[in-house]
């Protein structure tokens, strides 16, 4: 009896299988903050929809085809790569360099799985792709765009604010991006920065926003996943009263999430870091049997990373500038620099800024 | 030795009837909300249209290894569930040890973390000791942790300081404190220090064989060992009278001779030993360098819902831990089910707020043997008319 139950849930396991054969099966791994940040991980998700031809209001083939388990602690990260490669999907995603360690860790027990990470290329095992992008040049993208703003708004003396999520090499490449690229419109700016140590307290963001935007502060750029959203809340919240604000979206076009009447959005533009794209190529790979040790690296040239543009009030103008300031860095006219010790020693950033290299 | 002697307020009377004794049990009471709490999970799980039966091979594969859907068993899911509860039933008896004493120790997740710090810079700077070093880890994390709760304590006997707004800040400062230490170790970056030496880390022995290595350590030995010491101290010894005679009445206590500010001190530095040590079981069992902690993890809170369904008694503490440890280790494996990650914390959720309300669901048990029993006499008093 028992068995032949088991025999019956192995067959259809078989049959879900087999219906599901031409596309590999993905498990996408994210920290406490989930797939519902808005940010980084919904992105990572989005790319795995996209590949499956499934919406975020349709996911059909969750659960057969793909799905995501969220680790509350850090220390679930090695149970649940284990658990994932017990289960045996054809791709694993993890998504930031949080699990760096773990994924090394993990890696060298299962050398047949394939995993892949995003914002991380110092594991070096075989069965381990590794994609990064080009997070400084995005942000010197939104930083021109945000200056450009302010001197289109007749702002004297504007201030810019940058709120971080936990220091470390990856945020420092928004943050040296943004200021390089606000000081490369207005050079005498004046720049503050804030870290929260936190990836998912969006009140310790809200509660910093409202002292900069009290004191001054024109525009602030958030690169801290769920904490940013806090910047977000407190715009619009200005905004509403008729202050003239803005927030910076980052990862995904956070337009949609400013909106406080009609068309009127806070978030003025975003940083786009389109970690869809890096997992779509992986699973990708693995379909087409490319999938190889790799450090993907997707820049501006690659489409890696760019600017949004669905804030109407974002004018004209100012796009085509930011456009052509985007064809200089592909072709090489403008450097813009990835670490703070870079740009601190070429005297395009302030000496007094928190960015952390290591 | 006066401490076989029993407090009159403590424990059941005399069970006349089997309701009597289910009302008066609060073990039989905290399994039935423990129940109400799955039973409502179920009903949230149907509801949102997922199909409960992963919720249970979830718990099934949890607990004895074996994945029902596949045929695979699997011993480390099992390492991992009781991985999972060392620090919630280590954290849970900081919360219960002062409960007893009548304080409210909501500072576990502090004391966790100055225990978690402690235990991190002996296993990077201490000097060799015979290959055991993390048995020095443990004791530093125990005497951090008993002296953050310790403080509490003292300030409460001292200054009449609530404990409870006392603990509240030290957890700030604890998690602050850490941060800030563990950064200026040299070559730590912004989220990790260098790795452990290897006589650091808690070994597995021929744990790590049995439940096919996962991350389950020698700690549980440790664990288990401060379950007894914590029934030992409370209920059998001299000092463990004093605590809970303090904790029922202190003012009777004071009355009796027994040195109720003492009391306070010593029972926090106890329950902040318990919940140093479970941040060093963490520490340098889970992870093989020291972390700049960059959120709470949690433990400390959980512990005093561990403490409360668990009554404070040391066995209570250790099923309800290992219960709590079964629903966090459960999580992973129900989203691989598609049972949405909330449903555990739903249901620990309810089983908190359901224990809470243990003391009305007595009330109307008992109101309902009442009626019953005033019918069941009106009636015979009828037949007998």
């Amino acid at each position: 009896m028992k068995k032949s139950f088991l025999a019956a849930i192995a067959l259809t396991l078989v049959a879900l299988t087999q219906a599901f054969a031409a596309d590999p099966t993905v498990r996408l791994l994210t920290d406490a903050t989930g797939i519902d940040d808005k940010s980084f991980n919904a992105a990572a998700w989005r790319g795995i929809l996209d590949f499956y031809g499934d919406t975020w209001a349709k996911q059909s083939k969750r659960g057969k085809a793909y799905d995501v388990v969220t680790a509350q602690t850090q220390d679930m990260y090695v149970p649940n790569l284990k658990q994932a490669s017990d289960e045996k999907y054809d791709l694993i995603i993890v998504t930031g360099f949080t699990w760096a360690d773990a994924l090394s860790e993990v890696a060298k027990l299962y050398p047949e799985q394939k995993y892949m990470i995003v914002d991380v290329d110092w594991v070096g095992d075989p069965n381990v792709m590794q994609v990064t992008f080009s997070e400084h040049e995005g942000s010197f993208l939104v930083g021109v765009a945000t200056a450009l703003k302010a001197k289109a708004e007749g702002i004297k003396d504007p201030k810019f604010g940058f709120i971080g999520g936990i220091p470390g090499p990856v945020i420092t490449k928004f943050e040296v991006g943004y200021v390089m690229g606000i000081l490369s419109v207005l050079p005498k700016a004046k720049i503050v920065d804030y870290y929260a140590n936190d990836w998912g307290k969006p009140e310790l963001a809200k509660a910093q926003a409202k002292n900069w935007y009290d004191s001054g502060v024109y525009a602030i750029f958030s690169a801290a996943g769920g904490t940013g959203n806090g910047t977000i809340a407190q715009a619009k919240e200005y905004r509403t009263q008729g202050k003239k604000v803005w927030a910076i979206g980052v990862d995904s076009d956070q337009y949609a999430d400013g909106i406080y009447s009609g068309t009127k959005s806070a978030v003025l533009t975003s940083m786009l870091k389109r970690v869809e794209t890096a997992s779509k190529v992986s699973i990708q790979n693995v379909k087409a049997g490319t999938f190889k040790s790799e450090v993907l690296v997707l820049d501006t040239k690659a489409d890696g990373v760019g600017f949004a543009t669905s804030n109407p009030e974002l004018d004209k103008s100012i796009v085509t500038q930011v456009e052509q300031v985007r064809k200089n860095i592909i072709a090489g006219k403008v450097k813009v620099f990835a670490t703070y010790a870079e740009a601190k020693a070429a005297g395009k950033v302030p000496g007094d800024l928190q960015a952390s290299d290591k | 030795m006066t401490g076989t002697s029993r407090l009159p307020t403590e424990g059941p009377a005399m069970p006349r009837t089997f309701l009597d004794a289910f009302i008066n049990s609060n073990g039989a009471l905290s399994i039935l909300v423990v129940l109400l709490g799955f039973a409502c999970g179920t009903l949230i799980i149907m509801a949102v249209g997922r199909n409960p039966a992963g919720l249970y091979l979830a718990l099934l594969q949890t607990l004895t290894g074996f994945n029902a859907t596949t045929g695979v068993w699997n011993a480390r899911y099992v390492g991992e569930w009781l991985t999972a509860a060392m620090p919630l039933i280590l954290c849970g008896m900081s919360m219960g040890f002062a409960a007893r004493t009548g304080l409210f120790n909501i500072g576990a997740e502090g004391q966790y973390i100055v225990g978690l710090t402690a235990a991190q810079f002996v296993a990077l700077y201490a000097p060799p000791f015979f290959g055991a070093e993390w048995v020095v880890c443990l004791l530093a994390a125990a005497a951090a942790g008993a002296f953050w709760g310790g403080l509490v304590g003292w300030l409460r006997a001292r200054f009449s300081v609530s404990e409870v707004v006392a603990t509240i800040m030290l957890n700030y400062i604890a998690f602050f404190l850490s941060r800030y230490l563990t950064r200026l170790i040299p070559d730590a970056n912004t989220y990790r220090t260098p790795n452990f030496p290897g006589a650091a880390i808690i070994p597995r022995w021929f744990i790590d064989d049995l439940t096919n290595h996962s991350r389950l350590s020698a700690g549980i030995f440790v664990v288990l060992a401060c379950v007894i010491l914590y029934w030992l101290v409370l209920e059998r010894t001299k000092l463990g009278f004093e605590l809970r005679a303090t904790g029922l009445n202190r003012t009777a206590a004071g009355y009796a001779g027994i040195g109720v500010n003492r009391c306070f001190t010593t029972s926090m530095g106890i329950a902040g030993a318990f919940a140093g040590l479970a941040g060093a079981i963490v520490a340098l069992g889970s992870f093989s360098y020291g972390r700049v902690i960059g959120g709470y993890d949690n433990y400390g809170f959980n512990g005093i819902a561990v403490a409360l369904v668990g009554n404070s008694t040391a066995g209570g503490t250790l099923l309800s831990g290992l219960l709590f440890g079964m629903l966090s280790s459960a999580q992973p494996l129900m989203q691989s089910r598609q049972i949405p990650k909330e449903i555990a914390w739903i249901i620990s959720g309810l089983v908190v707020v359901l224990v809470s309300l243990r003391a009305g669901i007595r009330l109307v048990i008992a109101w309902r043997a009442k009626v019953a029993a005033a019918r069941s006499l009106a009636e015979r008093e009828a037949a007998g008319a």
